[in-house]
């Protein structure tokens, strides 16, 4: 499986149960990737074991920033990925062994949805430009290149004001992927002129805005601002530790390739999958980060309804500290 | 006698009478919390030890001399301590520093500690400091009456959420001074491995199950924990065998411990508490951070966590040295602090006069 193509066969063959996709990936990490083998022996578990998905332990995110995720190799990652951050705060690494593996993710759950025979898309990133290891530019820069039309394209604000002039008689609609905050600032920018057909993909949450929203009052936001339907408005849901990603079209629930699986787990005891309803923090199981880690425990805040979709909620902030804490909700 | 000496010796009074071996209401609220399992025996008779020694005559005096107390400085002023519950009587120094200052205390006690501290607003209202009436565990009990300040502690996001349901109970506006501690850990600097120094320390980590601010979460010491940690280890199971553990971590410790074991991060893993060596913010009950280093590493982790920090502890050598605006304590005294100690650096007592009194 350290065969990019093996790997490929593998994680994207939907006629394979994913479960034993998953048990064969949980089996090749335990054994190649050094750090996950060691995270498992505590929970009593070897390699050859078979445990089901949701008895896998994930690994928390962090230990992107902590450790070397990777599976042993001696070939040279093809790409790196850093979370964005300021130079004081530590970043989280991801080494992609397989660019292969990259684009197969990405393109094949993006076109499910936003087919390039249905929509033009433009990309609004303003500041992860800053990060030459954004995932997410990276990933803009290759959707850009697979699009056949080669309409799809970075815009600008400016950009924004000529869309009418540089599609004209366009048949297409158009898929504004933006981060959330960048998608704001045109808003309160003002005066941007409706758009025909126009479909808003946010991505990214509020962490850089000036202040936090909740996602129905950006949703909102953004259907009052564009003047878009908030059936239009869409969420991508994706980090530079992942290299899959997970859509929510029209509404606030995401749904998962068939490759991932997602489950929310007890903060205090990861152990434990949520019941549907009940709040606690993502996981997710992402087969085509068979290279680095598939198990992960995010510190994402989530909920799951009965038909298996998530919803974002944002980050996870521990009640319980430490310290003398009066907490009306406990009193 | 003065008048505020006159006070301060009620007060003293009523303190003693409450700590009285034969005050069977204080016997019965122990048995109580203890039953209901709510505090070890252990943790309940180590802090009244410690009220024992600490809250005598000529410590208050010292206290109010330190404070700058003024005779009935606060009188009808409505004083309301929101009690954290997370230690054993924890904010009777609020308590007294309201009943000292001759204001009116209002007390909202927690739930998790229901039983302790209505003893002693008992036997103060029977000597005419405080009416016995004001205190209750359910904050809506005091819906309407418009409170001269708050004190408490919390976090900056759990801040937010109590102002709001103190303006919504109609107990504040905007202008009601609020002193809210936020110091949620120590740190503790130790030169060698003495007996004295390792049971001090173990005192200081793992008392309350090191859930107080006053608790130490992290320790810079001179060697690395794999040197030291088979021979702490023996101190800290002594220290059990004489005071169980009440609190136990969750199942997430131990996704902690496999996570240090996958990074080999050095760490001692003691089921109900983990040490590591390795450096965070400490946020996290049942956690020690352990730091091989000297004076210069510790005088940089001060600077780097001021926001949170509580106290810095060092053993004879640096008690009474300033850093930044910690004044190092003995290390003993971590969990037995005097009655005038400041939390979060701020004299209630000092503040209270100037927020309210004196405005």
């Amino acid at each position: 499986m350290k065969n990019p193509e093996k790997a490929i066969e593998l994680i994207f063959d939907l006629s394979i149960p994913f479960e034993e996709r998953c048990s064969k990936i949980f089996e090749f990490q335990s054994l190649f990737n050094s750090i996950y083998g060691r995270f498992i022996e505590p929970f009593g578990l070897k390699p050859t074991d078979k445990p089901d998905p949701q008895d896998i332990p994930l690994f928390p995110i962090r230990g992107f920033k902590d450790g070397r995720i990777l599976i042993e190799t001696d070939k040279e990652p093809d790409l790196i990925f850093k979370s964005s951050g300021t130079s004081n705060m530590s970043r989280s690494i991801h080494r992609i062994l397989s660019r292969q593996i990259y684009e197969k993710a990405i393109l094949e759950e993006f076109k499910k949805h936003f087919p390039f025979n249905e929509y033009i898309v433009l990309f609004h990133l303003p500041g992860y430009d800053q990060n030459p290891y954004s995932s997410l530019i990276w990933m803009a820069n290759y959707l850009i290149k697979s699009d056949p039309s080669g309409s799809s394209q970075f815009v600008t604000r400016e950009n924004l004001d000529e869309l009418k002039f540089q599609f004209q008689n366009r048949e297409k609609k158009i898929l504004l992927f933006g981060a959330a905050f960048g998608l704001m600032d045109i808003i309160e920018s003002g005066n941007f002129e409706p758009v025909e057909h126009l479909e808003i993909l946010e991505t990214g949450g509020m962490k850089t805005h000036r202040r936090e929203m909740t996602k129905p009052e950006l949703r909102h936001a953004l259907s009052d601002g564009f003047d878009v339907a908030t059936d239009n408005i869409h969420s991508e849901y994706g980090m530079c530790e992942l290299l899959s990603q997970m859509y929510a079209t029209g509404g606030e629930w995401f749904e998962t390739p068939h490759w991932v699986q997602v489950s929310i787990r007890d903060p205090k005891n990861p152990s434990r999958i949520c019941e549907p309803g009940e709040e606690g923090k993502i996981g997710i199981i992402d087969l085509a980060n068979i290279h680095s880690c598939s198990f992960i425990l995010t510190d994402d805040r989530g909920v799951m309804d009965h038909k298996g979709r998530f919803k974002v909620l944002g980050r996870w902030n521990p009640e319980d500290l430490r310290g003398c804490n009066f907490l009306i909700d406990h009193e | 006698m003065s008048d505020l000496q006159i006070h301060i010796e009620s007060v003293s009074k009523a303190i003693d009478e409450w700590l009285q071996p034969d005050n069977s209401e204080l016997k019965k609220a122990i048995d109580r919390t203890v039953e209901e399992g709510l505090f070890s025996f252990q943790d309940i008779k180590h802090q009244i030890l410690v009220l024992k020694s600490t809250l005598q005559k000529k410590n208050l005096e010292i206290w109010a001399e330190r404070s700058g107390l003024e005779y009935n400085s606060l009188k009808h002023n409505h004083i309301l301590c929101l009690h954290a519950g997370n230690l054993p009587l924890v904010g009777l120094q609020d308590l007294l520093a309201v009943v000292l200052a001759g204001g009116d205390y209002v007390g909202k006690i927690s739930k998790k500690d229901p039983y302790l501290l209505p003893t002693l607003i008992k036997k103060l209202s029977a000597y005419d400091l405080i009416k016995e009436d004001q205190w209750s565990t359910d904050l809506s009990a005091f819906s309407g009456i418009p409170m001269n300040a708050v004190l408490f502690a919390g976090s900056k996001s759990s801040a937010k959420e109590v102002k709001s349901s103190l303006r919504s109970l109609n107990m504040i506006d905007d202008q009601t001074p609020t002193l809210m501690r936020i110091a949620h850990f120590s740190i503790a600097f130790i030169e060698g491995n003495d007996t004295q120094t390792m049971e001090d320390l173990t005192e200081a980590v793992f008392r309350y199950g090191g859930t107080g601010c006053r608790s130490v979460a992290i320790v810079v010491a001179p060697y690395h924990l794999d040197s030291e940690k088979c021979e702490f280890t023996d101190y800290v199971e002594s220290f059990w065998l004489k005071n169980p553990q009440h609190q136990k971590p969750d199942e997430s410790l131990f996704y902690r411990y496999a996570y240090n074991k996958a990074l080999e991060i050095p760490q001692a893993w003691l089921n109900d508490f983990l040490i590591e060596e390795k450096l965070s913010h400490p946020k996290e009950k049942f956690l020690l951070y352990w730091i091989k280093g000297d004076f210069d590493t510790l005088s940089n982790l001060v600077t780097k966590y001021a926001d949170g920090l509580q106290s810095v502890y060092s053993t004879s050598r640096y008690i009474g040295e300033k850093l930044e605006d910690y004044h190092i304590e003995p290390l003993s005294q971590a969990q037995a602090p005097p009655v005038w100690w400041k939390p979060d650096q701020i004299d209630t007592i000092n503040w209270l006069q100037k927020k309210v009194a004196h405005h």
